[in-house]
């Protein structure tokens, strides 16, 4: 009962600083003083976090194997780094 | 003396695994599926940051921005429902059913909203949609990306309700296990996990 309990407790605390990263985010988006790749950098970085935060603890990602987080992990980052190149590349032929 | 476990068979432990610990085939067979669907959104998303990377003027003057307030609350309901998903398996592993059925309608409830407030923003039910104000499919990179990557989101919003309600059914029955409700979740908080990218990358990236 009282790890259920525990559990209950850290799943209202991940909502919460989902909550405040959404709020965050949106906040950030709205900074007109801030240059656009500093706004984009730091939207990308709070999606991760927010992202990781989904699915270390909703997903319990944190309680399995080494083996099944990189199961999820590598397939995962394979396409960011992917899209890192050929968006860089796309920016680069416009420029 | 008896332990619960001896009348539940199919809600024992699964027999640890050296590579994946305690992790049901299931479960496993699931994160496979996730993974491939994981691929096809990064497809969709690669493909926008592609076009957008390359464009000069990203949205044509016609056509309207999108909202990010709404949208914002939107993201905030799915945070919710994945709060609800997991007291729903909470629930489960205290065995109690009924509390568990509870989240999980209360989970489908806030997909249902949120597919619903996607309605309103594509075609407008208390003030004019995007469609309505000259966002159309196929009339540019901007409204095609948007319509594909966040219906294709959608059409999974849908599928997580009618997996939820199915799953609800089953466990009020008492047929459906916690690691029935655990897949069903896992599902469900992929369907947040991408839509916390999809609002980033289509939503919040200024012009």
């Amino acid at each position: 009962m009282s790890s259920a309990h525990a559990s209950r407790k850290q799943y209202w605390f991940i909502w919460l600083y989902l909550l405040v990263l959404t709020l965050a985010e949106v906040g950030v988006a709205n900074i007109s003083s801030l240059s656009k790749s500093w706004i984009v950098s730091a939207l990308v970085l709070l999606a991760v976090v927010k992202a990781a935060l989904v699915g270390l603890f909703y997903m319990h990602l944190v309680h399995e194997t080494n083996v099944l987080k990189w199961t999820v992990a590598i397939p995962m980052a394979t396409p960011v780094i992917y899209a890192v190149v050929l968006i860089a590349e796309a920016s680069w032929r416009l420029s | 003396m008896a332990s619960a476990d001896e009348h539940r068979p199919d809600e024992r432990p699964f027999p640890p695994d050296a590579h994946f610990g305690e992790a049901t085939p299931g479960k496993i067979g699931m994160w496979i599926f996730l993974l491939s669907d994981a691929n096809m959104f990064a497809g969709l998303l690669l493909a926008y940051g592609i076009l957008r990377g390359g464009s000069e003027v990203w949205r044509p003057p016609a056509q309207p921005a999108l909202g990010i307030n709404f949208t914002a609350g939107l993201t905030f309901l799915l945070i919710c429902s994945s709060v609800t998903m997991v007291m729903a398996y909470a629930a489960m592993a205290e065995g109690d059913r009924k509390k568990a059925v509870r989240f999980l309608l209360l989970t489908a409830l806030g997909g249902v909203l949120f597919l619903c407030g996607q309605y309103h923003e594509y075609f407008g039910i208390w003030h004019a949609g995007l469609s309505e104000q000259g966002l159309d499919f196929g009339s540019s990179a901007y409204a095609s990306t948007f319509y594909v990557t966040t219906g294709f989101h959608g059409a999974h919003v849908f599928s997580g309700v009618v997996l939820l309600l199915l799953t609800a059914l089953s466990t009020g029955r008492g047929k459906a296990t916690i690691h029935d409700v655990e897949a069903v979740g896992l599902f469900w908080h992929f369907v947040d996990l991408i839509w916390i990218l999809v609002f980033t990358l289509i939503y919040l990236i200024p012009e």
